[in-house]
Protein backbone atom coordinates (compact mmCIF):
# COMPACT_ATOMS: atom_id res chain seq x y z
CA UNK A 1 0.00 0.00 0.00
CA UNK A 2 1.59 3.29 -1.05
CA UNK A 3 1.42 6.61 0.79
CA UNK A 4 -1.50 7.96 -1.25
CA UNK A 5 -3.57 4.85 -0.62
CA UNK A 6 -2.92 5.09 3.11
CA UNK A 7 -3.99 8.75 3.10
CA UNK A 8 -7.12 7.83 1.16
CA UNK A 9 -7.99 5.08 3.63
CA UNK A 10 -7.47 7.39 6.58
CA UNK A 11 -9.68 10.17 5.15
CA UNK A 12 -12.91 9.08 6.90
CA UNK A 13 -11.13 8.58 10.21
CA UNK A 14 -9.51 12.02 10.01
CA UNK A 15 -12.88 13.56 9.10
CA UNK A 16 -14.52 11.86 12.10
CA UNK A 17 -11.80 12.97 14.53
CA UNK A 18 -12.00 16.56 13.25
CA UNK A 19 -15.79 16.57 13.59
CA UNK A 20 -15.63 15.19 17.13
CA UNK A 21 -13.05 17.79 18.14
CA UNK A 22 -14.98 20.69 16.62
CA UNK A 23 -18.32 19.60 18.10
CA UNK A 24 -16.74 19.02 21.52
CA UNK A 25 -15.58 22.63 21.50
CA UNK A 26 -18.94 23.94 20.29
CA UNK A 27 -21.23 21.99 22.63
CA UNK A 28 -20.52 20.89 26.19
CA UNK A 29 -23.18 18.18 25.86
CA UNK A 30 -21.46 16.47 22.94
CA UNK A 31 -18.56 14.63 24.55
CA UNK A 32 -20.48 12.77 27.25
CA UNK A 33 -21.06 9.05 27.82
CA UNK A 34 -24.83 9.42 27.47
CA UNK A 35 -24.49 11.26 24.16
CA UNK A 36 -21.96 8.76 22.85
CA UNK A 37 -24.33 5.93 23.70
CA UNK A 38 -27.13 7.86 22.05
CA UNK A 39 -25.13 8.28 18.83
CA UNK A 40 -24.35 4.55 18.76
CA UNK A 41 -28.03 3.77 19.26
CA UNK A 42 -29.03 6.21 16.52
CA UNK A 43 -26.64 4.68 13.99
CA UNK A 44 -27.37 1.04 14.81
CA UNK A 45 -30.17 0.72 12.22
CA UNK A 46 -28.22 2.55 9.52
CA UNK A 47 -25.28 0.30 10.30
CA UNK A 48 -27.37 -2.82 9.60
CA UNK A 49 -28.47 -1.40 6.26
CA UNK A 50 -25.02 -0.07 5.40
CA UNK A 51 -23.28 -3.41 5.99
CA UNK A 52 -25.49 -4.95 3.33
CA UNK A 53 -25.11 -1.92 1.10
CA UNK A 54 -21.32 -2.23 1.39
CA UNK A 55 -21.44 -5.79 0.10
CA UNK A 56 -23.72 -4.75 -2.77
CA UNK A 57 -21.59 -1.75 -3.73
CA UNK A 58 -18.44 -3.84 -3.48
CA UNK A 59 -19.89 -6.05 -6.23
CA UNK A 60 -20.53 -2.92 -8.29
CA UNK A 61 -24.27 -2.84 -7.64
CA UNK A 62 -26.69 -0.71 -5.67
CA UNK A 63 -29.78 -1.53 -3.60
CA UNK A 64 -32.52 1.08 -3.35
CA UNK A 65 -34.97 -1.29 -1.67
CA UNK A 66 -33.37 -1.64 1.77
CA UNK A 67 -35.65 0.96 3.42
CA UNK A 68 -38.76 -0.70 2.02
CA UNK A 69 -37.55 -4.18 2.99
CA UNK A 70 -36.85 -2.82 6.48
CA UNK A 71 -40.46 -1.66 6.74
CA UNK A 72 -41.88 -4.92 5.39
CA UNK A 73 -39.78 -7.18 7.60
CA UNK A 74 -40.65 -5.17 10.72
CA UNK A 75 -44.36 -5.16 9.88
CA UNK A 76 -44.32 -8.84 8.90
CA UNK A 77 -42.71 -9.92 12.18
CA UNK A 78 -44.97 -7.62 14.21
CA UNK A 79 -48.08 -8.89 12.44
CA UNK A 80 -47.14 -12.52 13.02
CA UNK A 81 -46.35 -11.86 16.67
CA UNK A 82 -49.54 -9.90 17.30
CA UNK A 83 -52.08 -11.78 15.20
CA UNK A 84 -50.45 -15.05 14.12
CA UNK A 85 -51.84 -16.88 11.11
CA UNK A 86 -55.35 -18.27 10.95
CA UNK A 87 -55.70 -21.65 9.25
CA UNK A 88 -59.49 -21.55 9.01
CA UNK A 89 -59.81 -24.75 7.02
CA UNK A 90 -58.07 -26.73 9.75
CA UNK A 91 -59.67 -24.83 12.64
CA UNK A 92 -56.21 -23.86 13.85
CA UNK A 93 -54.30 -20.69 14.60
CA UNK A 94 -50.51 -20.41 14.35
CA UNK A 95 -49.29 -18.29 17.25
CA UNK A 96 -45.73 -17.08 16.82
CA UNK A 97 -43.22 -16.75 19.63
CA UNK A 98 -40.84 -13.78 19.67
CA UNK A 99 -38.10 -16.06 18.33
CA UNK A 100 -40.39 -17.27 15.54
CA UNK A 101 -41.50 -13.77 14.58
CA UNK A 102 -37.90 -12.50 14.50
CA UNK A 103 -36.84 -15.49 12.40
CA UNK A 104 -39.76 -14.97 10.01
CA UNK A 105 -38.93 -11.27 9.66
CA UNK A 106 -35.29 -11.99 8.79
CA UNK A 107 -36.37 -14.74 6.39
CA UNK A 108 -38.81 -12.34 4.71
CA UNK A 109 -35.99 -9.84 4.19
CA UNK A 110 -33.72 -12.60 2.89
CA UNK A 111 -36.34 -13.75 0.38
CA UNK A 112 -37.01 -10.21 -0.92
CA UNK A 113 -33.26 -9.62 -1.22
CA UNK A 114 -32.84 -12.95 -2.96
CA UNK A 115 -35.58 -11.92 -5.42
CA UNK A 116 -33.56 -8.75 -6.13
CA UNK A 117 -30.54 -10.89 -6.87
CA UNK A 118 -32.57 -13.22 -9.05
CA UNK A 119 -33.93 -10.37 -11.18
CA UNK A 120 -30.46 -8.84 -11.53
CA UNK A 121 -28.65 -12.07 -12.41
CA UNK A 122 -31.25 -13.98 -14.42
CA UNK A 123 -33.06 -11.15 -16.21
CA UNK A 124 -29.95 -8.96 -16.43
CA UNK A 125 -31.77 -5.88 -15.19
CA UNK A 126 -29.55 -3.08 -13.89
CA UNK A 127 -29.46 -3.20 -10.05
CA UNK A 128 -30.78 0.38 -9.91
CA UNK A 129 -33.95 -0.59 -11.79
CA UNK A 130 -34.43 -4.00 -10.18
CA UNK A 131 -34.17 -2.67 -6.64
CA UNK A 132 -36.28 0.38 -7.48
CA UNK A 133 -38.98 -2.09 -8.49
CA UNK A 134 -38.51 -3.98 -5.22
CA UNK A 135 -38.79 -0.70 -3.31
CA UNK A 136 -42.30 -0.30 -4.69
CA UNK A 137 -43.19 -3.98 -4.26
CA UNK A 138 -42.06 -4.10 -0.63
CA UNK A 139 -43.85 -0.83 0.21
CA UNK A 140 -47.03 -2.19 -1.37
CA UNK A 141 -46.72 -5.53 0.46
CA UNK A 142 -46.24 -3.66 3.73
CA UNK A 143 -49.43 -1.67 3.17
CA UNK A 144 -51.32 -4.84 2.21
CA UNK A 145 -50.06 -6.70 5.27
CA UNK A 146 -50.84 -3.91 7.74
CA UNK A 147 -53.84 -2.33 6.02
CA UNK A 148 -51.91 0.93 6.29
CA UNK A 149 -52.12 0.98 10.10
CA UNK A 150 -49.26 0.58 12.57
CA UNK A 151 -49.06 -2.75 14.40
CA UNK A 152 -48.60 -1.82 18.05
CA UNK A 153 -48.25 -3.28 21.53
CA UNK A 154 -45.76 -6.05 20.76
CA UNK A 155 -44.72 -6.90 24.29
CA UNK A 156 -41.64 -6.28 26.38
CA UNK A 157 -39.79 -9.42 25.21
CA UNK A 158 -39.85 -8.26 21.61
CA UNK A 159 -39.17 -4.64 22.54
CA UNK A 160 -36.01 -5.66 24.43
CA UNK A 161 -34.24 -6.03 21.10
CA UNK A 162 -34.65 -2.32 20.36
CA UNK A 163 -35.21 -0.69 23.73
CA UNK A 164 -33.39 -2.99 26.15
CA UNK A 165 -29.90 -2.64 27.63
CA UNK A 166 -27.15 -5.17 28.30
CA UNK A 167 -24.18 -4.09 30.46
CA UNK A 168 -25.37 -0.49 30.15
CA UNK A 169 -25.25 -0.57 26.34
CA UNK A 170 -28.42 -0.68 24.20
CA UNK A 171 -29.19 -4.11 22.72
CA UNK A 172 -29.46 -2.51 19.27
CA UNK A 173 -25.80 -1.49 19.58
CA UNK A 174 -24.77 -5.02 20.60
CA UNK A 175 -26.65 -6.48 17.64
CA UNK A 176 -25.11 -4.10 15.13
CA UNK A 177 -21.65 -4.59 16.67
CA UNK A 178 -22.00 -8.38 16.33
CA UNK A 179 -23.03 -7.94 12.69
CA UNK A 180 -20.06 -5.66 12.04
CA UNK A 181 -17.69 -8.28 13.51
CA UNK A 182 -19.34 -11.07 11.51
CA UNK A 183 -19.27 -9.25 8.18
CA UNK A 184 -15.76 -7.96 8.80
CA UNK A 185 -14.68 -11.59 9.06
CA UNK A 186 -16.77 -12.56 6.04
CA UNK A 187 -15.18 -9.91 3.85
CA UNK A 188 -11.63 -10.39 5.17
CA UNK A 189 -11.30 -14.07 5.99
CA UNK A 190 -13.70 -16.06 3.80
CA UNK A 191 -13.82 -17.18 0.21
CA UNK A 192 -17.15 -15.41 -0.21
CA UNK A 193 -15.49 -12.15 0.85
CA UNK A 194 -12.66 -12.55 -1.62
CA UNK A 195 -15.12 -13.39 -4.38
CA UNK A 196 -17.20 -10.29 -3.58
CA UNK A 197 -14.14 -8.08 -4.10
CA UNK A 198 -13.21 -10.01 -7.22
CA UNK A 199 -16.66 -9.63 -8.77
CA UNK A 200 -16.66 -5.89 -8.02
CA UNK A 201 -13.11 -5.45 -9.35
CA UNK A 202 -13.85 -7.05 -12.69
CA UNK A 203 -16.84 -9.26 -13.35
CA UNK A 204 -15.31 -10.69 -16.51
CA UNK A 205 -11.99 -11.53 -14.85
CA UNK A 206 -13.86 -13.12 -11.93
CA UNK A 207 -15.93 -15.24 -14.31
CA UNK A 208 -12.84 -16.27 -16.28
CA UNK A 209 -11.15 -17.37 -13.10
CA UNK A 210 -14.03 -19.72 -12.33
CA UNK A 211 -16.08 -17.68 -9.89
CA UNK A 212 -19.82 -18.15 -10.20
CA UNK A 213 -20.58 -14.43 -10.41
CA UNK A 214 -24.36 -14.83 -10.42
CA UNK A 215 -24.34 -16.96 -7.29
CA UNK A 216 -22.14 -14.43 -5.45
CA UNK A 217 -24.49 -11.60 -6.42
CA UNK A 218 -27.53 -13.64 -5.42
CA UNK A 219 -26.02 -14.23 -1.98
CA UNK A 220 -25.00 -10.60 -1.60
CA UNK A 221 -28.49 -9.25 -2.36
CA UNK A 222 -30.14 -11.89 -0.16
CA UNK A 223 -27.81 -11.05 2.76
CA UNK A 224 -28.51 -7.35 2.22
CA UNK A 225 -32.23 -8.08 2.46
CA UNK A 226 -31.69 -10.05 5.67
CA UNK A 227 -29.61 -7.21 7.15
CA UNK A 228 -32.31 -4.69 6.21
CA UNK A 229 -34.80 -6.97 7.95
CA UNK A 230 -32.69 -6.94 11.14
CA UNK A 231 -32.70 -3.15 10.92
CA UNK A 232 -36.49 -3.29 10.56
CA UNK A 233 -36.82 -5.49 13.63
CA UNK A 234 -34.72 -3.06 15.68
CA UNK A 235 -36.81 -0.07 14.53
CA UNK A 236 -40.04 -1.92 15.30
CA UNK A 237 -38.82 -3.04 18.71
CA UNK A 238 -37.62 0.46 19.61
CA UNK A 239 -40.98 2.00 18.79
CA UNK A 240 -43.03 -0.94 20.08
CA UNK A 241 -44.85 -0.53 16.79
CA UNK A 242 -44.37 -1.47 13.16
CA UNK A 243 -44.94 1.67 11.14
CA UNK A 244 -45.80 0.85 7.52
CA UNK A 245 -43.97 4.01 6.47
CA UNK A 246 -40.81 3.21 8.42
CA UNK A 247 -37.48 3.39 6.63
CA UNK A 248 -38.42 5.99 4.03
CA UNK A 249 -35.19 7.52 2.75
CA UNK A 250 -33.02 5.14 4.78
CA UNK A 251 -31.50 3.74 1.59
CA UNK A 252 -29.97 7.15 0.89
CA UNK A 253 -28.46 7.36 4.37
CA UNK A 254 -26.95 3.91 3.97
CA UNK A 255 -25.51 4.68 0.52
CA UNK A 256 -24.12 7.90 1.97
CA UNK A 257 -22.49 6.04 4.87
CA UNK A 258 -20.89 3.51 2.51
CA UNK A 259 -19.58 6.19 0.16
CA UNK A 260 -18.32 8.42 2.97
CA UNK A 261 -16.61 5.35 4.39
CA UNK A 262 -14.49 5.11 1.26
CA UNK A 263 -16.19 2.30 -0.65
CA UNK A 264 -15.95 2.99 -4.35
CA UNK A 265 -19.27 3.19 -6.18
CA UNK A 266 -17.66 1.39 -9.11
CA UNK A 267 -17.08 -1.66 -6.90
CA UNK A 268 -14.17 -3.81 -5.79
CA UNK A 269 -12.78 -1.32 -3.29
CA UNK A 270 -13.85 -0.51 0.24
CA UNK A 271 -14.24 -2.08 3.65
CA UNK A 272 -16.68 -2.82 6.44
CA UNK A 273 -14.64 -0.69 8.86
CA UNK A 274 -14.84 2.21 6.42
CA UNK A 275 -18.62 1.85 6.42
CA UNK A 276 -18.66 1.86 10.23
CA UNK A 277 -16.73 5.14 10.08
CA UNK A 278 -19.18 6.45 7.46
CA UNK A 279 -22.13 5.62 9.74
CA UNK A 280 -20.35 7.27 12.67
CA UNK A 281 -19.68 10.39 10.61
CA UNK A 282 -23.35 10.65 9.63
CA UNK A 283 -24.45 9.91 13.19
CA UNK A 284 -22.06 12.46 14.71
CA UNK A 285 -23.06 15.01 12.09
CA UNK A 286 -26.80 14.51 12.78
CA UNK A 287 -26.26 14.61 16.52
CA UNK A 288 -23.94 17.62 16.42
CA UNK A 289 -26.21 19.66 14.17
CA UNK A 290 -29.11 18.85 16.48
CA UNK A 291 -27.15 19.86 19.60
CA UNK A 292 -26.13 23.09 17.90
CA UNK A 293 -29.84 23.75 17.28
CA UNK A 294 -29.43 23.96 13.52
CA UNK A 295 -32.69 23.78 11.56
CA UNK A 296 -33.52 20.31 10.17
CA UNK A 297 -33.76 21.89 6.71
CA UNK A 298 -30.17 23.10 6.95
CA UNK A 299 -29.15 19.72 8.33
CA UNK A 300 -30.31 18.14 5.05
CA UNK A 301 -28.33 20.66 3.03
CA UNK A 302 -25.16 20.15 5.09
CA UNK A 303 -25.47 16.35 4.89
CA UNK A 304 -25.82 16.62 1.12
CA UNK A 305 -22.62 18.64 0.86
CA UNK A 306 -20.74 16.16 3.07
CA UNK A 307 -21.78 13.30 0.76
CA UNK A 308 -20.75 15.31 -2.31
CA UNK A 309 -17.41 16.10 -0.70
CA UNK A 310 -16.85 12.41 0.13
CA UNK A 311 -17.61 11.27 -3.42
CA UNK A 312 -15.53 14.08 -4.90
CA UNK A 313 -12.59 13.12 -2.67
CA UNK A 314 -12.96 9.50 -3.77
CA UNK A 315 -13.07 10.43 -7.48
CA UNK A 316 -10.19 12.87 -7.12
CA UNK A 317 -8.08 10.26 -5.35
CA UNK A 318 -8.88 7.59 -7.96
CA UNK A 319 -8.06 9.94 -10.85
CA UNK A 320 -4.71 10.95 -9.33
CA UNK A 321 -3.85 7.31 -8.73
CA UNK A 322 -4.65 6.35 -12.33
CA UNK A 323 -2.60 9.29 -13.68
CA UNK A 324 0.38 8.39 -11.53
CA UNK B 1 -19.31 -33.49 1.78
CA UNK B 2 -21.98 -31.02 0.71
CA UNK B 3 -24.77 -33.40 1.75
CA UNK B 4 -23.15 -33.81 5.18
CA UNK B 5 -23.04 -30.02 5.59
CA UNK B 6 -26.72 -29.77 4.75
CA UNK B 7 -27.64 -32.59 7.12
CA UNK B 8 -25.70 -30.95 9.95
CA UNK B 9 -27.32 -27.56 9.20
CA UNK B 10 -30.81 -29.06 9.21
CA UNK B 11 -30.09 -30.98 12.42
CA UNK B 12 -28.84 -27.82 14.15
CA UNK B 13 -31.87 -25.86 12.93
CA UNK B 14 -34.22 -28.60 14.16
CA UNK B 15 -32.49 -28.67 17.55
CA UNK B 16 -32.74 -24.87 17.91
CA UNK B 17 -36.43 -24.93 16.94
CA UNK B 18 -36.97 -27.76 19.42
CA UNK B 19 -35.40 -25.74 22.21
CA UNK B 20 -37.02 -22.44 21.19
CA UNK B 21 -40.24 -23.26 19.32
CA UNK B 22 -40.90 -20.54 16.72
CA UNK B 23 -44.66 -21.04 16.89
CA UNK B 24 -47.49 -22.98 18.54
CA UNK B 25 -50.57 -24.43 16.92
CA UNK B 26 -53.74 -23.79 18.91
CA UNK B 27 -57.42 -24.43 18.14
CA UNK B 28 -59.08 -21.41 16.56
CA UNK B 29 -61.62 -21.10 19.38
CA UNK B 30 -58.92 -21.02 22.04
CA UNK B 31 -56.97 -18.41 20.05
CA UNK B 32 -60.08 -16.24 19.65
CA UNK B 33 -60.83 -16.48 23.37
CA UNK B 34 -57.25 -15.55 24.25
CA UNK B 35 -57.36 -12.61 21.84
CA UNK B 36 -60.63 -11.40 23.34
CA UNK B 37 -59.29 -11.73 26.87
CA UNK B 38 -56.20 -9.73 25.91
CA UNK B 39 -58.21 -6.97 24.24
CA UNK B 40 -58.95 -3.89 26.32
CA UNK B 41 -62.72 -3.44 26.84
CA UNK B 42 -62.87 0.34 27.01
CA UNK B 43 -66.58 0.62 27.77
CA UNK B 44 -66.42 -1.87 30.63
CA UNK B 45 -63.26 -0.28 32.03
CA UNK B 46 -64.85 3.19 31.86
CA UNK B 47 -67.99 1.95 33.66
CA UNK B 48 -65.98 0.32 36.45
CA UNK B 49 -63.73 3.35 36.75
CA UNK B 50 -66.74 5.66 36.96
CA UNK B 51 -68.42 3.72 39.76
CA UNK B 52 -65.47 2.48 41.78
CA UNK B 53 -62.93 5.27 41.46
CA UNK B 54 -64.35 8.48 40.05
CA UNK B 55 -67.55 8.91 42.11
CA UNK B 56 -65.81 8.09 45.44
CA UNK B 57 -63.13 10.69 44.59
CA UNK B 58 -65.41 13.67 44.02
CA UNK B 59 -64.59 15.10 47.45
CA UNK B 60 -61.01 15.57 46.22
CA UNK B 61 -62.20 18.16 43.71
CA UNK B 62 -61.34 21.77 44.48
CA UNK B 63 -64.25 23.90 45.79
CA UNK B 64 -65.65 25.95 42.91
CA UNK B 65 -65.76 29.23 44.86
CA UNK B 66 -62.11 28.90 45.85
CA UNK B 67 -61.11 28.09 42.27
CA UNK B 68 -63.14 30.88 40.64
CA UNK B 69 -61.80 33.39 43.12
CA UNK B 70 -58.24 32.24 42.39
CA UNK B 71 -58.81 32.44 38.63
CA UNK B 72 -60.24 35.94 38.98
CA UNK B 73 -57.32 37.17 41.10
CA UNK B 74 -54.38 35.54 39.35
CA UNK B 75 -55.06 33.09 36.47
CA UNK B 76 -51.44 31.82 36.12
CA UNK B 77 -51.24 31.18 39.87
CA UNK B 78 -54.62 29.41 39.78
CA UNK B 79 -53.40 27.29 36.89
CA UNK B 80 -50.24 26.41 38.75
CA UNK B 81 -52.03 25.54 41.98
CA UNK B 82 -55.20 23.79 40.82
CA UNK B 83 -54.83 22.55 37.23
CA UNK B 84 -53.68 19.24 35.83
CA UNK B 85 -52.09 18.58 32.45
CA UNK B 86 -50.66 15.58 30.64
CA UNK B 87 -48.13 17.87 28.98
CA UNK B 88 -49.00 16.56 25.53
CA UNK B 89 -50.43 19.90 24.46
CA UNK B 90 -51.26 23.29 25.94
CA UNK B 91 -54.59 22.16 27.38
CA UNK B 92 -55.04 21.97 31.12
CA UNK B 93 -57.88 20.85 33.33
CA UNK B 94 -59.63 21.74 36.57
CA UNK B 95 -61.48 19.20 38.72
CA UNK B 96 -64.04 21.14 40.78
CA UNK B 97 -67.18 20.79 42.88
CA UNK B 98 -69.63 23.19 44.39
CA UNK B 99 -73.17 24.46 44.23
CA UNK B 100 -74.88 27.33 42.54
CA UNK B 101 -78.17 28.87 41.59
CA UNK B 102 -79.47 28.22 38.07
CA UNK B 103 -79.52 31.53 36.21
CA UNK B 104 -80.22 30.34 32.70
CA UNK B 105 -80.93 27.19 30.71
CA UNK B 106 -80.11 26.70 27.03
CA UNK B 107 -79.88 23.69 24.73
CA UNK B 108 -76.16 23.28 25.34
CA UNK B 109 -75.61 24.42 28.90
CA UNK B 110 -77.09 25.25 32.27
CA UNK B 111 -75.52 28.34 33.80
CA UNK B 112 -75.01 28.71 37.53
CA UNK B 113 -74.21 31.66 39.76
CA UNK B 114 -71.75 30.42 42.35
CA UNK B 115 -70.81 33.44 44.44
CA UNK B 116 -73.12 34.62 47.17
CA UNK B 117 -75.75 37.11 45.93
CA UNK B 118 -74.39 36.87 42.39
CA UNK B 119 -76.76 36.70 39.45
CA UNK B 120 -74.01 36.29 36.82
CA UNK B 121 -73.29 32.96 35.12
CA UNK B 122 -69.99 31.86 36.62
CA UNK B 123 -70.12 28.15 35.82
CA UNK B 124 -71.79 26.58 32.79
CA UNK B 125 -72.61 22.89 33.10
CA UNK B 126 -72.42 21.47 29.59
CA UNK B 127 -75.55 19.61 28.49
CA UNK B 128 -74.90 19.18 24.75
CA UNK B 129 -72.64 16.67 23.05
CA UNK B 130 -69.56 16.02 25.15
CA UNK B 131 -66.08 16.03 23.60
CA UNK B 132 -62.51 16.13 24.84
CA UNK B 133 -60.28 14.60 27.46
CA UNK B 134 -61.38 16.62 30.51
CA UNK B 135 -62.86 13.66 32.39
CA UNK B 136 -59.93 11.38 31.64
CA UNK B 137 -57.16 13.86 32.33
CA UNK B 138 -58.76 16.32 34.72
CA UNK B 139 -59.15 14.17 37.81
CA UNK B 140 -55.59 12.87 38.05
CA UNK B 141 -56.92 9.35 38.63
CA UNK B 142 -55.74 7.91 35.31
CA UNK B 143 -52.12 7.77 34.23
CA UNK B 144 -51.21 7.60 30.55
CA UNK B 145 -48.21 5.38 31.39
CA UNK B 146 -50.52 2.64 32.64
CA UNK B 147 -51.82 2.12 29.11
CA UNK B 148 -49.27 0.60 26.75
CA UNK B 149 -51.60 1.22 23.82
CA UNK B 150 -52.30 4.90 23.30
CA UNK B 151 -55.37 4.06 21.21
CA UNK B 152 -56.98 2.43 24.27
CA UNK B 153 -56.19 5.53 26.32
CA UNK B 154 -57.78 7.74 23.66
CA UNK B 155 -60.87 5.53 23.50
CA UNK B 156 -61.24 5.89 27.24
CA UNK B 157 -61.98 9.61 26.87
CA UNK B 158 -64.78 8.88 24.44
CA UNK B 159 -66.23 6.17 26.71
CA UNK B 160 -66.29 8.52 29.73
CA UNK B 161 -67.89 11.26 27.62
CA UNK B 162 -70.62 8.80 26.57
CA UNK B 163 -71.36 8.00 30.24
CA UNK B 164 -71.90 11.72 30.87
CA UNK B 165 -74.17 12.01 27.84
CA UNK B 166 -76.29 8.99 28.74
CA UNK B 167 -76.38 9.06 32.57
CA UNK B 168 -75.60 12.53 33.85
CA UNK B 169 -76.97 15.05 31.37
CA UNK B 170 -80.55 13.67 31.04
CA UNK B 171 -80.87 13.68 34.84
CA UNK B 172 -79.47 17.23 35.06
CA UNK B 173 -81.88 18.48 32.41
CA UNK B 174 -84.74 16.99 34.40
CA UNK B 175 -83.60 18.61 37.65
CA UNK B 176 -82.65 22.09 36.49
CA UNK B 177 -85.12 24.89 36.89
CA UNK B 178 -84.28 28.63 36.99
CA UNK B 179 -83.65 29.78 40.56
CA UNK B 180 -83.02 26.30 41.92
CA UNK B 181 -79.74 25.35 43.59
CA UNK B 182 -77.72 22.53 42.08
CA UNK B 183 -74.70 20.79 43.61
CA UNK B 184 -72.24 19.58 41.05
CA UNK B 185 -68.85 18.05 40.48
CA UNK B 186 -67.09 18.00 37.14
CA UNK B 187 -64.10 18.84 35.05
CA UNK B 188 -63.27 21.92 33.00
CA UNK B 189 -60.90 22.01 30.06
CA UNK B 190 -59.01 25.19 29.25
CA UNK B 191 -57.45 25.35 25.78
CA UNK B 192 -54.93 28.07 26.53
CA UNK B 193 -54.36 31.09 28.71
CA UNK B 194 -56.43 33.35 26.48
CA UNK B 195 -59.65 31.31 26.87
CA UNK B 196 -62.53 33.28 28.37
CA UNK B 197 -63.28 31.57 31.67
CA UNK B 198 -66.47 33.50 32.39
CA UNK B 199 -68.36 31.29 32.71
CA UNK B 200 -66.09 28.31 33.34
CA UNK B 201 -67.46 25.49 31.17
CA UNK B 202 -67.71 22.30 33.20
CA UNK B 203 -68.50 18.77 32.07
CA UNK B 204 -70.66 17.42 34.88
CA UNK B 205 -69.82 14.13 36.59
CA UNK B 206 -72.49 14.29 39.24
CA UNK B 207 -75.32 16.75 39.89
CA UNK B 208 -77.76 16.85 42.84
CA UNK B 209 -80.68 19.01 43.77
CA UNK B 210 -81.58 19.60 47.40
Amino acid sequence: MNKKEIIKKLQPLVALVVMVLVLSLMSDKFLTFANGRNILLQISVNLCLSLGMTLVILTGGIDLSVGAILAFAGAFAAGLLKNGIILGRFGLAVQFTVFGAVLAGILAGFVLGWFNGLVITKFRLPPFVATLGMLSIARGLTMLWTGGFPVTDLGTKFDFMGAGFFLGIPMAVWISAALVAFFYLVTRRTILGRYIYAVGGSEKAAAFSGINVDRIKLWVYALTGALAAIGGLIVTARLDAADPKAGEGYELDSIAAVVIGGTSLSGGEGSILGTVLGCLIIGVLNNGLFLLDISPFWQQVIKGFVILAAVAADKFGTRRQSYS
Amino acid sequence: MRAVTWIIAIAVAAAVCGLFPPFHLVPLKTAAAEQKAKAFDTTRFAGTFWTNRLLPSLDKAVPARELLSAIQNDPPAAKKKYSRSLGLDENYYYFLRGDGKVVSISDDEISLAISKDSTNAEVALETGLVFGDALRDGTGLLNVNDYPNSQDFNDLSAALDRIVETNVIPQLRGQAKPGETISFAGCAEVDDESTDLKPLKVIPIQTLTP
